[in-house]
């Protein structure tokens, strides 16, 4: 009876901290603020530049954090929003609730070609299929190479993850209109479809295929991580779809200045050495201090459509995707 | 007391409207029509059917001869950790439960080289293999439950009679099971109609997606209210309706007197014994080997180095909500069944099927509409920042209520039959009632305290809408470790997970079998 009670004030105390109202809000996804994720020390390292207090508000992922602001609109409580990506920038800017940062953000890596007056980059990441080297000695060089192969594949389903949309843009961009046909080859020696990301690496990792759609990054986190050397990203000759990970102002933010200040430290050197190592993707500045393997990570030419693009086409090619690989 | 039970379903009600307001009521969502004539649409909508159809059917198939074999034979070694490995299962993890099939029957599974060439896990066989795999269980204890109740004066009557083997069969045992079979089968067939993350990762692609997929997709990805809310109508309208029916076809149960204690059932055979030991060892080996097949991945996984202290507070938190959640459903559920009970003993057979569907309408009803439409309906009114733990237990409360009802049912109108006119007669008040209730009750009481806590505590659904990161439960961090590419510490957490579940199932059968030696 003692120990509930103690875990009952306890978590009463826990609510009471959590509400006292912090100098800079952060809406962000779980993984972010998880104790092995950036969030931890990016705060520490923010905090003692600044001398103020942040707050992160974690919801589920990416698309949560759009979702909640459009529930909340105005309301909503959020002074930097952090952890959307490029696809869904269009859909955020259309709330109605970004404000540009007007910043001098510096230069980004060129890949990047990075032009927008409200969203900031801070990671981003190659979609790329992932192999077990000791397995596959000549791994495909190309998309086309992939879908033409009798290799077995598992993807993320894009009716429910960010992956499995990153590739019907990359099966778009290098078939064009032949993309049902591609996908129809795909599907012959796709072993399944998975509903996110885990369920399809941790298949793979278990043995259950030869290819598995992931980052070009993920062969950094074993050998940083795990010390082990054999799985590889698969370098297409035709190049790679990126995703881009955001961070933006909010128009209600009450501390727009030190939401900026947060902006501009996120492409800092300090914040730019954290982030790969804990968030596993790429950073957005050149010159970062990084373990020797981010070095050695394939860096593919990036294809692919604008925000713009893909998202007055998302819905046509997801049901163009949805009939073609159901056959 | 009939007024706190229609509280209670007016409650739990009000939970489900609420959110199906907070839906509508966002941006004036209408239905959209236009779906309804959509091929995909009707694709969906029959794969969910038949893969559920399916899927019931073979578990209430298979578990017919091991509900048997656990009856004849109460001798079986380790029966009570075989039910407890039953309990088990039912609640398992998708995460475990996934990783241990596709370890024994992947590609590069342990038992697949046997399977032939032609064998693939992915598709509709592996639908059916997880699905049975999580509700054969539960159809074996609900069974055997059945089985138990025959009176032992109906098999003195079949001695004298001298009947046979298939007679016996015929008019006596599947009289008992048949009541319950239809219900039952709605049960799992609703569970499996809702299943969604199995579904996807073990159906090999898009020709595998249930109504559960595409009202995630157009809540969460597409943010399209009108067709979540015409997806969920759809559903509810589905499970809802043949609940319903086979709720009221089997609705006049078949109930015996009450024989907790049995002392005389006929002895199988030597060869029928043989069977029975047979089917059991079978169903253990089944239940057991994809939990066994996950120790290989365990046992890569640097123990030493692993941060045991980061699992405490996420395992103390799942246990406060899942014991909070877990008394509140049984409390709710007593409740629920007090206006069922009255209808059922006045005779009002229509009024009955009312409080019966109304009572488990929160199984029915897709999880993610109401937790969805809950939030957006709160979001703006109240700080779920900081009020969001009160609602992971409260939704979690109202959405294994059906279960414990489910459980708690078909004792208290076993007891309702032998004793209401009694209680009545003798004028008994309140306390005086439950005090006689209580010793009949107490056995299924604890069984389902127990499955309550278990659901409760695997819940990640809730948690991902309304909980908030000082509060991680288990559940929830290990799909944190499996998102950021640690699947060997998911494993470890996961069967941590698995082994408290385990505790807390043999916790209760010792509590409850201590009690009953009293």
């Amino acid at each position: 009876m003692k120990t509930i009670i103690g875990l009952c004030s306890a978590l009463a105390l826990g609510i009471s901290q959590a509400s006292q109202a912090a100098d800079l809000r952060v809406y962000t996804y779980d993984s972010f603020v998880s104790e092995w994720g950036p969030g931890p020390q990016l705060e520490q390292a923010f905090e003692a530049r600044c001398g103020c207090d942040l707050e992160y508000v974690a919801v589920e992922d990416g698309v949560s954090i759009l979702n909640r602001l459009r529930i909340e609109g105005t309301n909503n409580k959020a002074d930097v929003i952090l952890g959307i990506d490029d696809g869904l920038m269009v859909d955020t800017r259309a709330t109605g609730l970004i404000e540009p940062h007007g910043l001098d953000i510096g230069p980004l890596r060129q890949e990047l070609a990075w032009q927008d007056d409200s969203f900031v980059p801070f990671d981003f990441g190659y979609f790329a299929f992932i192999y077990d080297s000791s397995k596959i000695s000549q791994p495909v060089r190309s998309l086309r190479a992939l879908i033409d192969s009798n290799a077995s594949v598992i993807y993320q389903d894009p009716r429910t993850s960010t992956p499995g949309q990153g590739l019907m843009m990359w099966v778009k961009s290098v078939y064009g209109d032949e993309a049902p046909a591609a996908w129809q080859a795909l599907a012959s020696h796709t072993v399944t479809v998975t509903k996110g990301w885990w369920e399809a690496y941790s298949l793979f990792l278990a043995g259950d295929a030869d290819y598995v759609l992931s980052y070009n990054s993920s062969p950094a986190y074993h050998l940083v991580a795990e010390n082990k050397t054999q799985y590889r990203a698969a370098l297409f000759s035709e190049g790679h779809v990126a995703q881009v990970e955001l961070a933006a102002i909010t128009r209600t933010s009450q501390n727009k200045a030190l939401g900026r200040e947060f902006l501009q430290f996120l492409v800092s050197p300090e914040a730019q050495a954290i982030i790969p190592v804990t968030n596993w993707m790429l950073p957005v500045i050149d010159n970062v201090e990084l373990p020797p393997v981010f070095g050695e990570l394939i860096s593919p030419r990036r294809i692919g459509f604008s925000a713009e693009e893909a998202g007055a086409s998302r819905q046509q090619w997801l049901r163009e995707w949805r009939s073609s690989a159901a056959q | 007391m009939v007024a706190a039970g229609l509280l209670a379903l007016a409650f739990s009600l009000a939970v489900t409207v609420l959110a199906f307001c907070g839906l509508i009521g966002f941006d004036n969502a209408r239905l959209d029509t236009r779906l309804l004539s959509d091929g995909y649409f009707h694709s969906v909508v029959w794969f969910s059917i038949k893969q559920a159809g399916l899927s019931a059917l073979l578990a209430l198939i298979l578990a017919w001869p091991v509900a048997r074999a656990l009856y004849y034979s109460p001798g079986l070694w380790l029966r009570q950790s075989f039910l407890s490995l039953c309990v088990l299962s039912f609640v398992m993890p998708t995460l475990i439960l996934i990783t241990g099939l596709v370890a024994l029957l992947g590609r590069q599974g342990l038992i697949s080289p046997w399977l032939g060439p032609d064998w693939n896990l992915y598709g509709l066989p592996g639908i059916l293999i997880a699905h049975v795999y999580l509700n054969l269980p539960f159809a074996v204890r609900v069974q055997l439950l059945q089985l138990q109740h025959i009176p032992d004066s109906s098999w003195k009557l079949a001695a004298q009679l001298k009947l046979g083997a298939w007679q016996r069969l015929r008019l006596i045992e599947w009289p008992a099971l048949r009541a319950g079979m239809l219900p039952l089968f709605g049960f799992v067939f609703v569970l499996c109609f809702n299943s969604f993350a199995v579904v996807l990762a073990l159906g090999g692609g898009p020709r595998a997606t249930t109504l559960e997929v595409a009202i995630y997709q157009s809540l969460k990805y597409d943010f399209n209210i009108p067709e979540a809310l015409t997806l969920a109508w759809t559903q509810l309208l589905i499970a809802g309706s043949l609940f319903l029916l086979l709720n009221r076809l089997g609705g006049s149960q078949w109930l015996g007197v009450d024989s907790t204690r049995q002392h005389w059932k006929p002895r199988p055979g030597a060869a029928m014994q043989r069977l029975h030991r047979l089917v059991y060892a079978s169903t253990a080996l089944a239940l057991l080997l994809p939990l066994l097949a996950l120790v290989p991945g365990i046992l890569q996984v640097d123990l030493a180095r692993f941060d045991w202290r980061a699992i405490a507070g996420p395992a103390l938190t799942s246990l406060l909500i899942a014991a909070i959640a877990g008394t509140g459903a049984l409390l709710l559920a007593y409740a629920m069944l007090l206006p069922l009970r009255f209808a059922r003993t006045e005779g009002r057979t229509t009024l009955a099927l009312l409080f019966d569907w109304l009572s488990t309408q929160a199984l029915v009803a897709p999880a993610m509409v109401v937790s969805v439409g809950l939030y957006i309906l709160l979001l703006p009114q109240l700080d779920l920042d900081y009020w969001g733990m009160l609602f992971v237990v409260l939704l979690n409360m109202l959405l294994i209520v059906p279960y414990a009802v489910q459980q708690l049912r078909p004792r208290l109108l076993q007891f309702d039959r032998q004793y209401e006119r009694l209680v009545r007669s003798l004028k008994l008040g309140l306390r005086a009632r439950l005090r006689v209730e209580w010793p009949y009750m107490r056995r299924a009481c604890i069984t389902s305290f127990a499955l309550m806590l278990l659901l409760a505590m695997g819940d990640v659904a809730i948690f991902s809408i309304f909980g908030t990161s000082n509060w991680t439960t288990l559940p929830w961090l290990i799909y944190g470790y499996a998102g950021t590419y640690r699947m060997g510490e998911a494993s470890v957490a996961s069967l941590l997970l698995l082994l408290i579940c385990a505790l807390m199932v043999w916790l209760f059968q010792h509590f409850e079998k201590g009690q009953q030696d009293a």
